[in-house]
């Protein structure tokens, strides 16, 4: 048996189990910021202006605004620029000439909390430097080298020291670096204390990157389980694919978390084509789940994918490639999302009626496909820059569906096993009751043929002894001359009869003497008053195994029969009964000393018939008989064997 | 002997006959009449005709057939062993075979009378039991030696106190193992007595003991099988 517990147990250890798990999220949020937000400045309103120049450099410690050109433009944050032609072709010189956008936010008049102050946003977007001036000093650097693979998930913080303040804090300038083709936006930024703003900006970084980073880890653990799975069951393509989908979407959603600079163009080419990739194994996975091959979708995915990977390639530059992101994002993105669609819904149709995991996955792709759609309008712009970069959780979706799908297998199968011992256990009882139902039928069918066995052996019997005698008795009776006498006598012979038959039914358990002795029990009143002597000289004698009624029938008849003849054709006054033990058999002697008869003559015709039952009785239990008479008496004898061969247990 | 003779006249044996068929009932009754040591105090057909006897003076020698047509003549033998304990109890059989006989002695019978033997045999048959003896047969014999060893061997496992009085009552002496041993192998009672050196009579008195202490141990085994179903108490 094993242990349940009980329903009131388990439901207390799910529940503990989930508030434990509430308990700490919520004190996580909690410990960040006490001081309410109402306590910091939302900056909405900034001032901007760009200026162009031959190339990088970098930004002085001290900065005076007013020593900017005065061509400041009032915007409202967020800020999305737009990519504004200039005279000097974009990618003929890596270190071509450079445009410096300004933002600049002023607090001057408004009322600043008091202590230490942070200044935080959601997100500042360029292909180059980010320096931050408070009060015409820099606070602030990020991106020297030029973008960051993570820039865009990354949110803007900075603390401002408290050093810099004799005087209150008016104004804050942004310096953005960044190449004319790429794009440029700001989000509205908020400043106030750091205790009140660390909660925003902790939640921010951990929807935005690291939980992302960790479901993403995550998918790729399991992964690895679906590989180590694959390695013992080679046959089952699906755990292969499974851990090829890990690998490609980890790296393929990399770029979200990696932390280095956009300057290898391997890395960049990863980036974008493991999207494709992605869409292909799915695609690839959806036919296995639905069954049908879809060649011409097939060809067009794999080709697309192929294409595109090649062209591509940084060797080959064919394309133009990561870092100048300004041509190849909008378009491949919008490639790789069109091609989801399509894979989407075309698994979709096919898997929808065949296979319910089919028609997760294509769900599922539906839903990456959505959550890839507010990439590509981040990327370009098309919406404010303050929004969520979903592409992240795409692989949060994938993992999920997958481990849907893996949990229902797993449930199943343990179903399933369950199922089949319970069938096992079920088709052995039937087994058992059918062994039990032919034994019984076996028993049956013994029972039968013993019963048929004993009725037969009767019946014999009956017919030979009983009948014979009483149709001998009415036939004396009805042809009359017949004494009372003879007929009393006749009807006790026939009773005799009756009683060795039933004899032989008692239990003797093998043993001659007790057989003999049941035959002189029944016999001894008839001896009575006849004035004949019966002399009982018996040994011990062993235990004849194969003595069974109709054997102990047999030899009750043959002794019965020789004393009934002592009794009817001689005078014998002295009859002696003995047995004796020899090498393979048992003797009965019964001698008398009555006046002889010719034994061959007597066998020899019709008067003999008694004779000749007794030889056939003995035949009949593998004996012998023999009669050795002379002028004073005559000795007959019953050989029996110790064991017989047929009958030898 | 010769006291018998210069004692007064011994009281006659008050038989009681419970017997269906009506033949055998007045060959006997006719019998047991004609011998002027015997009354015949009673005769019923039936079970309850039976039963209904034992509620008076109490017989001497009581025979009973047990196929009777309103039930088994086991329960009036079993009732009279209780009604009338100095009553010696006889079971009228056709055959004498083993299952009959062997029940109506564990019911308290003390011998059986064949119904087919000759008038003088059957006096001599309630005679002897009358006076205390019992007949048995060869199979029966061994059927009691059997009975006893599985009895013993029973024992053996529970308890080997030989001293306890209810024990020894269900136990063979070497004598009585020794009588029975000889009929199984076909010796009649004069022979026994010859070779045990005994009074024809002892040898059959022998037998009613054996007979008694059947019913003891059947009567234990019967309690012990109750007690052990949990049809009694400890």
């Amino acid at each position: 048996m094993r242990y349940r517990p009980t329903p009131l147990f388990a439901n207390a250890v799910f529940v503990f189990s989930v508030a434990l798990l509430v308990a700490v999220g919520v004190w996580y949020l909690v410990a960040g910021g006490t001081p309410p937000l109402s306590a910091s400045l939302h900056l909405t309103q900034a001032d901007w202006q760009r200026v162009d120049a031959p190339g990088f450099s970098a930004p002085p410690s001290t900065l005076d605004s007013k020593a900017l050109p005065d061509t400041w433009q009032r915007v409202v944050l967020p800020l999305a620029l737009p990519i504004l032609p200039m005279d000097v072709r974009p990618q003929a010189d890596a270190a071509g000439p450079i445009r410096t956008t300004w933002v600049k936010l002023s607090t001057q008049g408004q009322p600043l909390p008091s202590g230490p102050l942070a200044l935080y946003g959601i997100r500042v977007k360029t292909g180059g430097t980010i320096a931050v001036y408070a009060n015409g000093r820099l606070v602030h650097r990020a991106q020297q080298q030029g973008q960051l693979w993570n820039s865009l998930f990354t949110p803007l913080w900075v603390v401002l020291d408290k050093s810099t303040g004799d005087a209150p804090l008016s104004e804050i300038l942004i310096r953005v670096e960044h190449s004319p083709s790429s794009r440029v936006a700001l989000s509205s930024l908020w400043l106030g204390p750091a205790e009140a703003l660390r909660g925003r900006y902790y939640v921010r970084q951990w929807l935005q990157r690291e939980l992302p980073a960790t479901l993403n880890a995550a998918f790729l653990v399991v992964g690895l389980f679906a590989l180590l799975v694959w390695f013992k069951r080679r046959h089952e393509m699906a755990y292969l694919l499974f851990f090829n989908l890990a690998a490609v979407s980890f790296v393929g959603h990399l770029h979200y978390y990696a932390d280095l600079p956009i300057t290898q163009g391997w890395f960049a080419w990863l980036t974008a084509n493991a999207l494709f990739w992605l869409v292909m194994v799915l695609h690839l996975f959806l036919c296995q789940l639905h069954g049908r091959a879809l060649i011409g979708l097939t060809r067009a995915v794999v080709g697309t994918t192929g294409v595109i990977s090649v062209l591509t390639l940084p060797v080959l530059g064919v394309l133009p490639v990561f870092p100048s992101t300004s041509l190849l994002v909008p378009l491949v993105y919008a490639i790789v999302v069109l091609m989801a669609a399509t894979i989407c819904l075309v698994g979709g149709i096919y898997a929808w009626r065949r296979s319910r995991e089919g028609r997760l996955l294509a769900i599922g792709l539906g839903v990456c496909t959505l959550l890839g759609v507010p990439d590509w309008l981040l990327h370009n712009d098309v919406i404010s820059p303050e929004g969520w970069f979903l592409g992240a959780y795409t692989n949060a979706v994938t993992f999920g569906m997958f481990g849907l799908l893996m949990y229902r297998r797993y449930v199943n199968a343990i179903g399933e096993v369950e199922q089949l011992n319970a069938g096992l256990a079920q088709r052995l009882q039937a087994r058992e009751a059918e062994l039990e139902l032919s034994h019984q039928q076996l028993r049956e069918a013994q029972v039968r043929q013993t019963i048929s066995d004993e009725r037969q052996r009767l019946m014999q019997d009956m017919h030979d002894g009983l009948g014979s005698s009483l149709i001998s008795a009415i036939r004396s009776v009805e042809h009359g001359g017949v004494s009372e006498l003879k007929v009393s006598q006749i009807l006790k012979d026939c009773l005799d009869d009756l009683k060795l038959t039933i004899d032989s039914m008692e239990p003797v358990e093998a043993d001659l003497l007790l057989l003999l002795a049941t035959l002189r029990f029944r016999l001894e009143p008839r001896l009575e008053g006849t004035g004949i002597a019966l002399l009982w000289e018996v040994q011990e004698l062993p235990t004849l195994a194969w003595l069974d009624p109709s054997s102990a029938l047999h030899i009750l008849r043959i002794v019965q029969e020789s004393i009934a003849n002592i009794l009817r054709h001689t005078r014998a006054t002295e009859i002696r009964v003995s047995t004796a033990l020899e090498a393979d058999g048992v003797r009965v002697c019964i001698e008398d000393n009555g006046q002889g008869f010719d034994v061959d003559k007597a066998l020899g015709t019709a008067t003999g018939r008694g004779l000749h039952n007794q030889q056939r009785r003995a035949q009949a239990v593998d004996g012998t008989v023999t009669w050795l008479s002379e002028p004073a008496g005559t000795q007959f004898t019953l050989w029996l064997p110790l064991k017989r061969g047929a009958l030898a247990t | 002997m010769q006291t018998l003779h210069t004692a007064p006249e011994p009281l006659p044996i008050h038989v009681v006959i419970v017997e269906d068929d009506l033949g055998f009932r007045d060959a006997l009754s006719q019998i047991v009449q004609t011998v002027p040591d015997m009354r015949l105090a009673g005769m019923a057909s039936t079970r309850a005709e039976g039963l209904a006897l034992l509620q008076g003076p109490p017989a001497d020698v009581l025979l009973v057939d047990l196929g009777l047509p309103d039930g088994s003549g086991i329960d009036v033998i079993r009732a009279a062993a209780l009604q009338w304990p100095s009553c010696s109890i006889m079971v009228s059989t056709n055959f004498g075979d083993e299952t009959h006989v062997m029940r109506s002695i564990e019911a308290g019978a003390a011998g059986y009378l064949l119904k087919d033997s000759s008038p003088a045999k059957m006096i001599d048959e309630i005679r002897s039991l009358a006076n205390g003896g019992s007949p048995i047969s060869p199979i029966i014999a061994r059927q009691v030696l059997a009975h006893f060893r599985q009895a013993a061997a029973g024992k053996a496992g529970t308890q080997e106190s030989t001293a306890d009085p209810a024990t020894q009552q269900s136990v063979l002496s070497a004598r009585e193992k020794e009588v029975l041993n000889f009929i199984t192998k076909g010796f009649s009672t004069p022979e026994i007595a010859k070779l045990m050196q005994l009074s024809h009579f002892t040898v059959r008195s022998f037998v009613r003991r054996i007979y008694s202490k059947l019913k003891v141990t059947s009567k234990a085994e019967a309690i012990y099988e109750a007690k052990t179903l949990g049809l009694l108490a400890d």
